[in-house]
Parts: structure tokens; sequence; C-alpha cells
């Protein structure tokens, strides 16, 4: 093979391992050419900001989709954390920091019961969180009385409006979460082990893995994730709202499989979420820089996720070809 | 427009590669109107997937095929269907739920159909004659559940011959048939091909291709080696021509010595697969476990490994009594397990070889906080691969892409590294070529002589005998018999395994 062409298959192979990377390059490419705001610091921080929220609850999502879960009930046991936190923060006089702890706890629990219930009861995950999912909503709204929670404590609105520095609250939770579940899912023997059993459940048993215990602490850190993700949605709007978090699995979802997470489990990609959750809020913000209606940005995003896939598809094919090139030779 | 042909079939140079290995390279074969013709090869050699072409189920890299003198291209198995090309696969799976008349005519059913609406009356009154025709005992409104082996076959036979099939190809249809319904069989082909149509034969024994088959083709590692006529060729002629080689020492020598007892197993029970099972293995021999399907086996082995639950029964690792209740029990004692099926529950197909190859050792590479060792993981990995001879390109690679023997060897490499000292192999050789077959039975001789206890189940009886120091043979869930090294002998071990006397 000349060297050209060693070079040409070296950069498609580049392309296609990094699809969301290159995605979002450009994204930010063509927004900075569609509009003059958005190449400047507070814009871009304030994308970052936004996708917070987002990012959090897709890295615990990361976790689940790799080792071949899923769970439909995360939207609503955000808003359930929500709900829960304000009403610790306005109506006892609990301290601010054990209310954190208390909403973790319950994240983390809500987490573990799903996949205790799939565990034990032996059905498939899809079915436990959509049915889970509405108990959460209905806990929700009983305990909200259908009304949104206001009034929330200074140090609880720090948690979504705040800065570090010039840096805000948000961006640095998610950076620092994203951080841990990059070291758990690449560096640790319970990642390894996760992310195997995900790829076949059957032949990591046999290899000696307790495939309870990975699920237990993959549901459990998507819980971390979703008390976290409640607390900053909250921290910011300055209320728990009744339906806060309703429909933000499907944008976790697409971020992680846009970033390369499979959701047949079996690999592991965090940075891949990031950009794909990264991909996703640019699409937001320079629709609104344009002024566009919102409601043209669910089209957007469908469309996104349609290319991505595709481009999953033909990377696969043409890693094929290309196997079945060397073989020939 | 009909041509003049010389043969009824004829397949030209065919190449088939798939990612990462090359399963046909120049596969040839030719067959005459109203013959049977033998395909041989072994595991790998590229039978299958020839076939596969044939009909359309894949479709060729280069090369031809001809049928009745026309060059053709099936886009799928049904299209050969309708061409008069059929085929009786080894794994018959039909509608169980649903009579034997919508099995045979199954999307066909329009030829039964008046605006939309079926008239099964026909299609029953259509299959029965079709059976009666045939001479076979089957009744076309029983349902496709209720059937033996030997009446599926005759089943797909009938479906077959529903399609006026001129070509039928069927693939080991011996291996579950009794000697009775294998005359049976024979039967029916040779009416089939008094009919005027031909017959693909795809069979590992031997004597049934020589008894039944009219011209032989072999394939090895894809391609074509030979045209025979059964009356110019031996069996010895034969089987170099499959192998490649002279069948001398193809299993390595017995010169071990043993030490103490490993492991010990007594009166294990697991319900219907396998009742009061006890035997016990030395370190340095490798006890074989030879049956029929079915026997318990694997059963057993699986329930001992802690892979399934078992009812009762004793299990004592050097001396100590041990409770296995998962396969990370038998890991942290020291015992290991090859599956049967590679594919489903040995490897992890989408992962890479390095993925592979470590998940089973990972507590060992890991520290007091949980972080793996990645440096140790790779340079274990490199070694183990290295020693066991596994081809591949870079570690990175998805085991999928890895042929089949290679995948086996990652796997033993896999276990091997969790360092046990028993290892239990569920026919380690199936579905392997040749030259990697020979290589791991090299592997499990020199691990027994460094000190292992081996088990190694085998429906082969050939392995089976050229590997063990001492087998037992199960039949119906039992032990019913054991064999030392002199009292080996084909003959007696089939018997027990028959429960003839």
């Amino acid at each position: 093979m000349s060297n050209e062409k060693r070079s040409k298959d070296g950069l498609i192979t580049f392309v296609l391992n990094n699809k969301a990377l290159l995605l979002m390059l450009i994204m930010f490419l063509v927004c900075s050419m569609i509009s003059p705001y958005f190449m400047t610091f507070s814009n871009i921080r304030n994308v970052l900001r936004q996708i917070s929220t987002s990012c959090v609850l897709a890295f615990g999502y990361t976790c689940i989709f790799s080792s071949a879960n899923i769970d439909l009930s995360v939207g609503y046991y955000v808003g359930l954390l929500g709900v829960l936190s304000a009403l610790l923060d306005t109506r006892t006089s609990l301290p601010f920091a054990l209310i954190v702890v208390i909403t973790v706890v319950v994240g983390i629990f809500c987490g573990m019961l799903n996949a205790a219930i799939g565990l034990v009861i032996k059905l498939p995950m899809f079915i436990v969180t959509l049915s889970m999912g509405q108990i959460y909503k209905g806990v929700c709204y009983v305990i909200s009385n259908n009304s949104p929670v206001s009034g929330i404590s200074e140090s609880f609105k720090f948690l979504g409006q705040g800065y570090i520095g010039f840096i805000p609250f948000p961006v640095l939770v998610m950076a620092v979460f994203g951080l841990i579940v990059y070291i758990l899912l690449n560096k640790t023997i319970f990642g390894r082990q996760a992310i195997a059993s995900g790829g076949n459940k059957v032949t990591a048993r046999l290899a000696g893995i307790n495939i309870n215990k990975t699920t237990l602490l993959v549901y459990l850190i998507s819980g971390i994730g979703c008390a976290v993700t409640a607390l900053m949605l909250t921290g910011r709007a300055a209320s728990a709202q009744v339906t806060a978090g309703q429909g933000m699995e499907m944008d976790a979802i697409a971020a992680v499989v846009i970033g390369g997470t499979p959701m047949k489990g079996g690999k592991a990609k965090v940075v891949g979420t990031f950009f794909g959750v990264l991909l996703i809020g640019l699409l937001s913000n320079v629709l609104n820089l344009l002024g566009i209606d919102s409601n043209y940005q669910y089209i957007l995003k469908g469309v996104m996720i349609l290319i991505a896939m595709t481009l999953d598809k033909v990377s696969e094919t043409y890693f094929n070809n290309q196997l079945k090139k060397a073989v020939e030779k | 427009m009909s041509r003049e042909y010389e043969y009824l079939l004829e397949m030209r140079n065919i190449v088939k590669v798939y990612p990462g290995v090359r399963a046909l390279g120049d596969a040839n074969l030719r067959i005459k109107e109203g013959e049977v013709h033998g395909l041989v090869g072994e595991n790998g050699a590229g039978k299958s997937t020839l076939m596969k072409i044939l009909l359309g189920a894949e479709q060729p890299d280069d090369g031809e095929v001809i049928f009745k003198g026309e060059t053709v291209r099936f886009k799928n198995p049904a299209d050969a269907s309708e061409a008069g090309i059929c085929m009786i696969p080894q794994e018959i799976s039909l509608v169980d739920t649903t009579d034997l008349s919508e099995n045979i005519w199954i999307g066909r059913e329009k030829k039964f159909a008046k605006l939309g609406f079926i008239n099964k009356k026909e299609r029953l009154q259509k299959t029965q004659k079709l059976f009666e025709q045939m001479d076979v005992d089957l009744k076309a409104s029983a349902l496709a559940g209720t059937l033996s082996s030997a009446q599926k076959q005759l089943l797909m036979l009938a479906k077959c011959i529903s399609f006026h099939a001129s070509l039928v190809i069927m693939d080991e249809p011996t291996s579950s048939l009794s000697e009775a319904e294998v005359q049976v069989l024979y039967k029916m082909v040779r009416s089939l091909v008094d009919g005027g149509a031909s017959v693909i034969f795809i069979g590992h024994k031997l004597e049934e291709i020589f008894e039944i088959c009219d011209r032989i083709t072999v394939l090895r590692d894809g391609s074509y080696v030979s045209e025979h006529e059964v009356k110019d060729v031996t069996n010895e002629m034969l089987v170099e021509k499959i192998a490649g080689r002279k069948i001398e020492n193809l299993y390595p020598p017995k010169d071990r010595t043993f030490g103490e007892v490993v492991l010990q197993v007594k009166n294990f029970c697991g319900g219907q697969a396998f009742q009061d099972v006890s035997f016990e293995v030395r370190a340095g021999e490798i006890l074989g476990l030879y049956g029929l399907v079915g026997a318990g086996r694997s059963e057993v082995m699986r329930a001992v490994y802690g892979a399934d639950k078992h009812e009762s029964g004793e299990v004592y690792i050097e001396g100590k009594q041990v409770h296995i209740q998962s396969p990370r029990h038998a890991l942290e004692n020291g015992m290991a397990m090859v599956t049967e099926d590679r594919l489903q529950t040995g490897i992890i197909a989408d992962q890479t070889v390095r993925e592979n190859a470590s998940v089973a050792y990972l507590p060992q590479i890991c520290n007091r906080f949980q972080f793996l060792d990645k440096k140790r993981e790779l340079r274990d990995v490199e070694e183990i691969t290295k020693t066991l001879q596994v081809k591949y390109s870079s570690l990175a690679q998805t085991m999928s892409s890895l042929s089949g023997g290679n995948q086996q060897k990652v796997i033993v490499a896999k276990w091997l590294l969790t360092k046990p000292k028993i290892l239990i192999l569920d026919e380690p050789t199936r579905g392997i070529d040749v030259g990697s077959k020979s290589e791991i039975h090299k592997l499990i001789a020199s691990l027994a002589k460094e000190g292992m206890a081996v088990i190694v189940i085998s429906s082969e009886m050939p392995e089976v005998m050229g590997m063990s120091d001492r087998i037992l043979v199960m039949r119906g869930g039992r032990i019913s018999g054991e064999f030392s090294s002199d009292e080996m002998s084909a003959e007696a071990m089939t018997k027990v395994a028959f429960g003839i006397h």
C-alpha cells in the first residue's frame, strides 16, 4: 500500500472513531459563521452552563448503557429529587449540606431500587424502569401537591447559578463528575467488569464477574448523577417544578449514543458523551441566537441523531471492508 | 430455453471473504444429473459457506454458479428453492406449533389462497398425498413439534419434493439418527435420485459417504482439493486428502506422571440432567468425558464449575470441601472452564482481544483502591498470547475478527491467566480448523505435563481417545463406564455410550 493510501486510511479511521468530536468541531465552525455572537466568551460559557445538567445525567447514563442496561425513570426521579430537596430546604431547618446528602442518598436509593427490582423479579430493565418511572412521577406529584416549590435558600441557588471565579459552578460540577465517571469506567476493576457484562452477560458471569454487584453499582452511580442534576436544575430555576426533568432521559440517550457508547453495551466513551451533549446544546444555542422557533430544535435534534447513527453504520461497514482487504492480500 | 449441459451444477472458482478470514479461496464443485455427490472436508473447509452461496444466502466475492447450463445468482434461498435447489440443514427449525402441511408450504400459501383466504383442507390433502407418494408414515395434520429428528428429516425431504427440486442438499443428515432411521434415509435418497434429482450429501462419517455416494468432492481450507468416483478411492486416500497430510501422530504422547488427587466430586445430582456422578482427577492427568449428545456431561461440569445449580453432592479441591455456587467461587478455588459454545458464552464479540483475555483475572491485577494495573495487563496478555501462538494483528482488534481457532486460544489464555489448578474443556476443538485443532491438543497436553488436572469433554472418539489418560463414559445422566489407557477401545466405549451389552 502506498504512503498516500496509508495516510488516507489512517485519516478515515480517525474520523470514524471520533465522529462526535468532529461533528462538534464542524458545528462550532458552522455556528461561528452563522452568528457573530457565537464565538464570544460569555456565549460559550452560557452554553456550557446550559448543558451541565443534561451532561451530568448523561455521564451517569454512560455507565448504564455501557453495561447494556437502560433506565427510563431518570427524568421522573430527577423531578422527584428536585421537589424533595426544595421541600426540605423551604419547610425544614435542616442545614443545606445535609439536604444535599439526603438528596444524593435518595437518588442512590431510587437507582438501586430499579436495579434491585429488575434483578429479583428478573424482568427486563426496560419494563421495570418504565413502571418505576410512573411511580416516581406519582410520588413527586403527591409530595409537591401538584404545585412548584419556590423560595429556596441562597446556598441552594448557588448550585445552579453561582460562580467559582469566572467558572459557573454547574460547569465545575460537570467537569468533576465527568472525571470521576471517566476514572471509574476506564481505570477501575468495577468499570471493566461492568462494561464486560454489557458486552456479554453470560461470558462475563462465567469469567467470575458478579453481575448483580455491577448492575447495582451502575444504577447507584446513575442515581448520584440524577441527584446532582436535580439539585443544579432546582438551583438554577430557583424553584422545583413538578414536571422538571421529564424527558431528560431522551436527551441523555441521544448524547450517549452519539458519543459512541452503544446501547448494547461493551464499550464506554465518556468524553464522547460530553461531545454528544455539547453538540445538542450547540444546536439549541445557535438556533436561539438566530431567533429560530424552539420547536424546530426537536426536528433538527432528531436529524442529527440519525446522521450520527448512519455514520456509525458506515464506519462499521468501512472497518469490515478494511479487514476483508487485509485478508485478501 | 433448455440448453445441453454436461453438469447439472457447476460452481467455478468461488471466492468468499469475511472480515478477517478467507472462507473460500478457490472452490469448485461439479454435480451430474441423477447422482449422490458427497461433499467432504474438515470443519472450516468451507462446505457450509459454499452451500450458502449456492442457495443465495450469501453472495460470492468472485466466481460463478452455473445451474442447468445457465449462470445463476440467487438473491435468497427462496429464490433457489423456486429454481429447484433445496437444502435440508443440519439443525432443522420448524414452526412447532403448526401442522406439517403449513410447515411445508410456508411462504407459498398463495397456492391455496382465494381472495386472501387460505384453503387449509386443500393444503392438508395435497400434503397427505405427497406423504403417500413418498411412502412415508406421516400425518399432514400432526403438529411439527411432535416430530422426532428422523421424521423432521422426512418432512424436509417432502418439502424439497414439493418444490420439484432437481438438486437437494443434505447437511449432516444422519447426525441424530439411529441405524434403522439412517437406512430409511438412504432409501429416500435413492428414490429421489431414481426420480431424476441429484443430492449433495455433506457428512463427516466416511463410512456413510462410501455407502450412499456416487462421487465425492474434497474441500480443504476453502479450496477445491479433488474429485473422485467412490469406487476409485479408499478411506486412507480420502482422509489424507481431507487433512492434507499423512495421519500419523495426530495426538501428543501420553508420557505424564500423576500427582495427588486435585478434584474429587461425590454423588453429584442435578435433577433430570445427571444423577449420582462421582469421579476424581489427579494433578497432571487428562480425564476424558465421552458420551452421546444429551448424556449430561456438560451439565455435570457446568454444575461443578458453579455456572449452574445442582441439588446435592460434594466437591473437594485438594482434599478440602468447597461450596461452589458461582463461577467466581470456582475461580477463587483454582478451577476454570472453557465452555462448549464459544461464540455465545466464551467470548465478548465486540470487545478487543486484550479485554477478552484479561476479563477473568482482573481481581489479580487490581490494587487496594480498585485501580487496574494496565501495564501489567498488557505484559501478561502479550506474553500468554505469544506462548499460545495466537494469530492477531493487534491486541486492540475485535474478538469477532479472529478465526475460530484463534478465538479458542484467546479463551484458553483467559483461563490460564487465572492460574487454575483444574481446567475443564468442553468440546475444545469443535468447529476449528485442523491446524489449530492440533495446536490446542498439544497445548492441553503440555498444561497437564506442568501439573494441571485437566478434564476434556469430547464427542469425537479419536480425540477423546488420543488425549485422555483415563475416560469416563456417561449415558442418561450417569457414569456408565470407566476406561484406563489400556482398556480404551472405540467399540467398547461406543457400546457403553449407547447402552448396548
